[in-house]
This record gives C-alpha cells, sequence and structure tokens, in this order.
C-alpha cells in the first residue's frame, strides 16, 4: 500500500524533503479545515470540562456537607 | 589497489553544502533531544510538588491535595496549548501591535504560536517548536504546583483548577512575553534580566497565590481569637522532605531548559534572551544555591528541618535571576541570605500578617523571586542583556517588578474574589472538618491504618487533641462559643 505513496515526487532534486511531504504529516496541515475543526472541537471540551469540574464537586461537597449536619456530629453540646 | 578505490572514495565525499545541511539537522536533533529529557527531569518537580504537599497536609486531606497537583497537569496543559503559547508568541511587545508578524528576535513567532498553526503539529521540517512548547508548559504546571501547597486543606479543587489555569496559561506567560523573551518590551527597552525565572515563575506564583489567600482566608482553628497563630501538624514530614529533594532534582531540569542550545555557534550556549552562556556557568550556581540556601535556612529556623529544606529551594530561586553571570562565590553568599530572607518573612507572613500559607509559598517562591531579580540590578548591574545588549540595571529590574507584581496579584485576588462571592472558592465547613478526601473521594488515603487524634499545636507550644479546638472555632465561626479550648491538652 505504501508504494501507492509518490515518494519520488516528495524528493526535491537536492534530496531534500520537501513541502509536500511536511504537510502530508502534519494533519490537515497548518490552517487547514481539519486544523480549525479539531481546535474548536478541543478548545470546546476544555471549557466543558472545567464547568464539569465545578459542577460535580459542588454537588459532592453539598450532599456531604447536608449529611454531617443531619448527623448532628458537629452540633455544639447544650449547655449544662 | 588504492588507486581504483580513490575515485570512489571521492565520489561519496559530501560537498560543503551538503555537510553543511547535515551538521544543520544534526544540530537541530541535538537540541530536540536536550528539550525532551529536560521535560523527563522537570516532572520530577511536579512528583516532588505532590508528595511535599501531600505529607505537609493532614491525613485527612492527602488524597485531595494530590488529586490537585496532577490535575494541574489536566487543566494547564489544554489551556497552555489552545492560548497560553500563543500569548508568549504574540504578547511580547506588551499588545500583538505587529500582528501576526512578530517583534525583534523571531520573525513569524506570533502566527507559528497559535495552535491551528502547521508548528503546533507533527512537522518533519520543525524539530525545536514542540518540546520547546513542553519545556514552557512544564514551567507553567510549576506555577500552578507554587500556588497549590499554599491553599490546601480547603480551596475546593475545582476553584483551584480554574485559578491555575489562569496562573499557568494566561498569567506567568504572560510576564514571561514581556520580560523573559528577546522580544520582551522589558528586555529590549529596559534590560530587564531575570535568566532562570527567579521572578517571572516563583515571584509571579507567590504573589498569584498571596492574592487569593486573602480572599481563601486561614483554615479552620490556625488562628486564636487573640489572632495567635497554632501550626498543625502535617501527616508525614518524610514524605514532605523527600518531596523537597525531588523538586530539588527536577530543577536541574529546569535550570537546563531555562537556556537555548545551539550547538553549531559559539559558545554553544544562550539563555533565553539570546545572550551567551554555557550549561556549566548555571550548573555551578544552582548547586552552591543549595548549598547556600540550607545554610541559611538552617541558621534562621535554628535547625528546623522543613525550613531548611524550603531555604535551599529559596536560596536556588534568589539567585537564579543572575546564575548566567554570578560567580559561585557571590551565589553562596546571596543564596544564604535568600535562605534567611524565606524564614523571616515566612514567620511574619503567618504571624503578623495572619495569612495562612500552608506550606510557605509566598515566602518562598513569591517573596525570594522578587529578592532575586532586585539582587540582580544591585550585583550584575551593566551587564548585557538581549539581542540589543542593553544593560541589565537596577531601575530595569524595578521596572520589572512594578509590572509584575500587579500582573499576577491582581488576578488572583480578583478572580478569587468573584469565586468566593459565587460561594465556588472554599469548600464547606463541616467537610473541611471531617477532611476533603470524605466528601471529594470517599476514602481514606490509609485505609488499612488506625486513625489517631489530630494534633495541633498552640501558640504557646503545648500539643492538644485537635478536635475539640477545631469544632471551637467552628461554632464560633457559625455564631456562638461554647467549650474552653485546649481542653484535650497531652499529657
Amino acid at each position: 500500500m505504501f508504494d501507492a505513496f509518490p515518494y519520488d515526487s516528495w524528493l526535491t532534486p537536492d534530496g531534500a524533503l520537501n513541502e509536500e511531504i511536511a504537510e502530508f504529516w502534519t494533519y490537515g496541515g497548518g490552517g487547514s479545515t481539519g486544523t480549525w475543526i479539531l481546535t474548536v472541537l478541543g478548545f470546546a471540551v476544555m471549557l466543558v470540562s472545567f464547568w464539569g469540574f465545578v459542577i460535580l464537586e459542588n454537588r459532592k461537597l453539598t450532599h456531604q456537607a447536608d449529611r454531617l449536619k443531619a448527623s448532628g456530629a458537629l452540633d455544639r453540646p447544650a449547655a449544662g | 589497489m588504492i588507486s581504483s578505490l580513490l575515485p570512489a572514495w571521492l565520489a561519496q565525499t559530501p560537498t560543503v553544502e551538503e555537510i553543511e545541511t547535515r551538521v544543520a539537522l544534526d544540530s537541530a536533533i541535538l537540541a530536540e533531544t536536550f528539550y525532551f529529557w529536560t521535560v523527563v527531569i522537570m516532572w520530577l518537580i511536579h512528583v516532588g510538588f505532590m508528595a511535599y504537599e501531600g505529607g505537609a497536609a493532614r491525613r485527612k486531606n492527602v488524597m485531595s491535595t494530590a488529586m490537585k497537583n496532577i490535575l494541574t497537569i489536566a487543566v494547564v496543559t489544554p489551556t497552555f496549548y489552545y492560548f497560553g503559547w500563543y500569548i508568549y508568541g504574540c504578547f511580547q511587545e506588551g499588545w500583538p501591535k505587529s500582528g501576526h508578524s512578530s517583534p525583534d528576535a523571531f520573525e513569524g513567532f506570533c502566527g507559528a504560536s497559535a495552535p491551528w498553526s502547521s508548528a503546533m503539529g507533527p512537522n518533519l521540517q520543525d524539530h525545536i517548536t514542540g518540546v520547546f512548547f513542553l519545556a514552557f508548559l512544564l514551567f507553567s504546571w510549576t506555577t500552578g504546583s507554587i500556588m497549590s501547597g499554599a491553599v490546601i486543606e480547603r480551596i475546593r479543587l475545582s476553584a483551584y483548577l480554574i485559578l491555575t489555569a489562569i496562573l499557568g496559561s494566561v498569567v506567568w506567560i504572560m510576564d514571561a512575553a514581556w520580560g523573559w523573551s528577546s522580544g520582551g518590551w522589558l528586555v529590549t527597552q529596559f534590560g530587564f534580566h531575570d535568566a532562570i525565572a527567579s521572578l517571572v515563575v516563583h515571584g509571579v506564583a507567590g504573589a498569584f497565590a498571596f492574592g487569593v489567600l486573602l480572599n481563601l482566608g486561614p483554615r479552620i482553628g490556625k488562628y486564636t481569637a487573640d489572632g495567635l497563630s497554632r501550626s498543625f501538624r502535617g501527616h508525614n514530614t518524610h514524605l514532605t522532605l523527600m518531596g523537597l529533594m525531588l523538586i530539588f532534582t527536577g530543577f536541574y531540569g529546569f535550570y537546563a531548559a531555562c537556556l537555548v542550545i545551539q550547538s553549531t555557534v559559539f559558545p554553544g550556549w544562550l539563555n533565553i534572551y539570546l545572550s551567551p552562556t554555557t550549561l556549566g556557568a548555571i550548573a555551578w550556581v544552582i548547586t552552591i544555591g543549595f548549598a547556600g540556601g540550607f545554610t541559611g535556612g538552617w541558621f534562621a529556623s535554628k535547625g528546623d528541618p522543613f525550613w531548611t529544606l524550603s531555604g535551599g529551594l529559596a536560596g536556588v530561586i534568589a539567585v537564579s535571576a543572575g546564575a548566567d553571570v554570578y560567580h559561585p562565590s557571590l551565589a553562596y553568599l546571596l543564596s544564604i541570605s535568600g535562605g534567611m530572607v524565606a524564614v523571616w518573612t515566612g514567620g511574619y507572613i503567618e504571624k503578623k500578617l495572619r495569612v495562612d500559607d500552608a506550606v510557605g509559598a509566598v515566602a518562598v517562591h513569591g517573596v525570594c523571586g522578587f529578592y532575586g531579580v532586585l539582587l540582580v540590578g544591585i550585583f550584575a548591574g551593566g551587564y548585557p542583556t538581549g539581542i540589543n545588549n542593553v544593560e541589565s540595571s537596577f531601575g530595569g529590574q524595578l521596572m520589572g517588578m512594578m509590572a509584575f507584581l500587579p500582573l499576577a496579584f491582581l488576578p488572583g485576588y480578583v478572580v478569587s474574589w468573584i469565586l468566593k462571592k459565587m460561594n465556588l472558592l472554599r469548600v464547606p465547613p463541616e467537610v473541611e472538618l471531617e477532611g476533603l478526601d470524605l466528601a471529594e473521594f470517599g476514602m481514606d488515603f490509609y485505609p488499612e491504618f488506625e486513625r489517631v487524634p489530630e494534633i495541633i499545636v498552640e501558640p504557646d507550644g503545648r500539643e492538644v487533641d485537635g478536635a475539640p479546638v477545631l469544632l471551637d472555632a467552628y461554632w464560633q465561626a457559625n455564631g456562638t462559643s461554647s467549650t474552653p479550648v485546649g481542653t484535650g491538652e497531652r499529657s
């Protein structure tokens, strides 16, 4: 299958690799539609993860604080 | 025989141009390899911070403390990729007035730092960007880890993650663009010199942490009703000391990563401002800096183990700014003073300012970071800095300090204030009393070990059972007083 790739055309006359091969091995290339889509998706997931960190933790902490208050373990002893 | 081989050998002899191409590629591969391994070594800084802070935490908060360090990587890495590196590339003039044709040193660097550029992914023609980005990313994690220790045992994990993303991917990298790059306006205009990041990493993280601490407040029971400071016993001092030693080891990678390697041009190494130096020069300073810092910390704290090792860190931070130009003897003397400054200011922050910095991060990193940059103005004034050879000076160093103090402190204070108003900064007091690990993770860090009473050291040095003290502080905070403090005194 690899033989189907035009390796010969990727070589410049002096034998150096040209930009075409760099483009091929770089997903979508700089500024391409593929790169933009991946960037936007990644950025969105990053933002959602922050929201998730806050919501999930708040749920846990609220639950545990309510449970501790309800248990009476932290109540002040009655005077006398 | 030989005469018959000669033509074949000559035919294989590369031309000068081919040799130049191969040497350039070899040099690029050397640089790529070098930065890759500095990143590996710098991982130890984060292993160390986790152990250090985990040991300093009480048993009930060990897992939450460790998880904070681990998740620093989870949030700072993507934020730094998506906008942190772009800030470094584009804000060196203060504001990106040149657009994507970037300033002085590297034309086009601004555009290349955008996450959608061809440099920010696998690219056979670019050996440097990936590993250079990674080295800076590890610095970003470090700023988060510096703040992390100060706020343990009462901050929400999610609040910490938001704050550390802002610190690691906006604040520190903005100051790095201004004062830790060859094109930064503080460098090109004022000769600001902070070679191994005394201020741009440590000082800024410390100042940011101080702003957060003002809103976060002390741990329950940290101060008596009279405002005197109690001490909480960390659950494992051995772990803390080992963590500090790991941080020290990682610091060698940190130091090395602060240099630019250019193996085909004399002298082969440049500092971050592209002024010539050598790896050996900074190796002198970091090693003797630790020696001096330990010494200063030991004497200033009268032999306290925690502050002796923290003094080592403070000593190195105090000499990092001038590590490329200091003589080892000068570094030794200055690092001793750095170790002492950390101990004294740590005590002042805790006892006089009544700011509960659980590991002394503001003193060690913040104060000594600023102190280190000030020292360059005094002891290395006149050394040329950067590609324009602007002389470093006391005024230039002061300019950097005046720029970075508000840049660091204000975001820390303002964002934590907003989180506080949203009731998202601190865990509920009930959870803090019980310990964060049970609420956050439903588990004890040492499930097979018997629980023992928590010990608190009163301001007069008495060790007392912690439960009555903490409960009384909790009740007072909720508007009612109760049993006398200290009833659980140990015999």
